[in-house]
């Protein structure tokens, strides 16, 4: 027990060492902005401006496309950065396991998608009357929600490439079409059955969900279902995430 | 990491007869054959080169031992760690140094080697003491402090050996660990290889150049086409060879048809210019002596150099690989070939 409760905080050491590497390294390159910054605040002002509904209602909107687009951006700037100048072989060749490894990088996807939607959050609250009705819920919606994208985006930067464009572009297809039918436009109680089935297969809905019903709104499908689904979509990226990169070991 | 190794890890290193081991490892990409079951051993504390041409399996090999690449068969023990089943343990006796210098240049040089340090969960105070002494020892602790972006190549290549050195390994991989640098950093980096051989470390070393795995390898072996062609020292190899014997000549003025008139000579099989010289293989080199100075006599020509020369690594590397240089029939050589098959159009053949 001893030797397993050491071999797992030195994993972990070696996790956050990555993630803090990571963090210095990447989080001001210009995708990581673009992608993780830029392009949901501009997705998000696109939609409101013109929009009747007042600001605060939109305030969850804006924190679940912060977290969604910053989470699942580092992890595809990263990696095939690090593939391209062999950095990465670095971890590969490293004492440590490939999941604290995959761990490291997704805790940077982490840190940066919570802090960058910890802005609409403190613009809500200072400026539109958001109130912050239930802090359990807004904690699992950005604790989980960040998890889960930042693994989404390791996952998708299993993808064979060496520059981030090349990652970016698949998962962009995949990203952006989630947006229309997690409620974002359209409240999700408005979609028709098949609509609302889709719906709640999407992550992106029960983000939205979770932080509207952490400002005082309401959740169609109710937090524990937000929260269950959530996690599954997790542990399911992070799963997957380690396969295809087993996959790539294989193929190299 | 004499700090803080486990009492079983000592054990297993002790007990472990070779450094590298490796069985019948295989690598595969779809029907190419990359590396084809290959076997050998490194002792302890041996320098291992690793010879071949491009494409031979060089690098997937070191790929494969180091964890970078999974092999499709076969396995491999580092210290006598399994790298499929005990990878944590192998990787800990293990630095590296890739054939490209993946640094963080983003980061300062220390930076980078504390970095190392944490992927190997060094203590902090051993971390530090560690990276000061190697920045020293390679004269780059004056600029510890500066980005490495901003570095030379060779600059680069030394902090990714320190890099490697961090864990105080007990095997070094290196791969081409000389390409591409100047004089300077490729004489410190012989240099280097040696003393920390001296001190005990075991170097599996990658390379193109066949005179440098000369000078500074125990053993090596030739790989090509993804097969072990032969393992030995230098010498054993070299006298495996020992009818590639030669005769290097240089006229004052040589003449235009120099090439052909040479290789006509009775008993030379082949005639290589290099440079300003002329290198005659032969079997029977005191006729082909005779022979030479006959035709510098008959052609009113001035002998300024002539050598005789025992077969080099080059000539084993040549004989086994099957590699000829670019140079054939464009004028730079001419004769009667040297008794095998040799059918690849490349490679280089060293100035003797």
């Amino acid at each position: 027990m001893k030797v397993h409760s050491s071999r797992l905080g030195r994993e972990a050491r070696v996790a956050w060492a990555i993630a803090v590497k990571d963090i210095r390294t990447y989080y001001t390159r210009p995708p990581s902005i673009m992608f993780g910054i830029l392009f949901p605040f501009s997705l998000f002002l696109s939609f409101s401006i013109g929009r009747t509904a007042p600001l605060s209602v939109q305030i969850p909107v804006l924190i679940a496309q912060t977290l969604f687009f910053a989470s699942s951006s580092i992890g595809p700037v990263v990696i095939p950065s690090e593939r391209a100048n062999q950095t990465f072989d670095r971890f590969l060749t490293s004492p440590v396991s490939l999941l604290s490894i995959l761990l490291g990088k997704t805790l940077a996807g982490v840190i940066f998608g919570i802090g960058i939607s910890v802005i609409p959050i403190l613009i809500g609250v200072a400026f539109f009357g958001s109130q912050i009705a239930n802090v359990g819920a807004l904690v699992a919606c950005m604790a989980l929600s960040s998890l889960g994208f930042s693994a989404m985006g390791i996952m998708f930067a299993s993808l064979p490439g060496q520059q981030p464009g090349q990652v970016m572009m698949p998962l962009n297809f995949v990203r952006i079409p989630l947006l229309f039918i997690s409620g974002v436009y359209t409240p999700v109680r408005e979609l028709p059955s098949w609509g609302q089935m889709g719906s709640m297969l999407s992550p992106l809905t029960h983000t939205i969900e979770l932080a509207r019903y952490a400002l005082g709104g309401e959740t169609f499908f109710g937090p524990l279902v937000n929260i269950t689904i959530l996690a599954v979509y997790t542990a399911l990226f992070l799963f997957m995430g380690i396969r295809f990169h087993i996959m790539n070991q294989r193929k190299e | 990491m004499e700090g803080f190794t486990r009492a079983s890890e000592v054990t297993t290193q002790m007990q472990a007869e070779f450094a590298i081991e490796v069985s019948n490892l295989t690598k595969k990409y779809g029907d190419l054959v990359a590396v084809d079951h290959i076997n050998f051993q490194v002792r302890k504390s041996e320098i291992f080169g690793f010879l071949g041409p491009n494409g031979a399996g060089k690098t997937t090999t070191i790929r494969m031992l180091t964890g970078i690449s999974i092999p499709t068969e076969g396995t491999a023990a580092i210290m006598g760690y399994d790298i499929r089943r005990q990878p944590i343990e192998a990787k800990e006796q293990m630095g590296i140094v890739p054939d490209i210098s993946n640094v963080y240049n983003e980061l300062s040089a220390w930076d980078n080697l504390i970095f190392t340090g944490k992927l190997y969960v060094m203590p902090k105070g051993f971390r530090d003491s560690r990276a000061e002494e190697l920045l020293k020892m390679f004269g780059l602790y004056e600029r510890r402090g500066e980005k490495v972006q901003g570095f030379s190549r060779g600059m680069k290549r030394r902090i990714c050996i320190t890099m490697a050195l961090m864990n105080r390994s007990s095997v070094l991989f290196l791969d081409e660990p000389t390409s591409g640098l100047d004089v300077q950093s490729v004489l410190i980096i012989r240099d280097l290889i040696r003393k920390l051989n001296q001190e005990g470390l075991t170097i599996f070393v990658t390379t193109h150049n066949i005179e440098e795995a000369s000078q500074i390898c125990d053993r090596v072996a030739i790989i090509n086409h993804g097969k072990i062609a032969a393992i030995d020292t230098p010498e054993r190899l070299k006298r495996t060879v020992e009818s590639l014997q030669s005769i290097e000549v240089a006229f004052e003025v040589p003449p235009l048809d120099a090439l052909k008139g040479l290789g006509e000579l009775p008993y030379v099989g082949e005639v290589v210019k290099e440079g300003d010289k002329f290198r005659l293989f032969t079997d029977d080199p005191s006729s082909v002596l005779a022979s030479v100075w006959n035709y510098a006599q008959s052609n009113e020509l001035k002998l300024i150099t002539v050598n005789t020369l025992g077969p080099s690594l080059e000539d084993v590397f040549v004989k086994l690989t099957g590699i000829r240089p670019a140079t054939e029939g464009e004028g730079g050589r001419m004769g009667r070939g040297r008794g095998q098959s040799q059918g690849q159009g490349m490679g280089q053949r060293r100035g003797s």
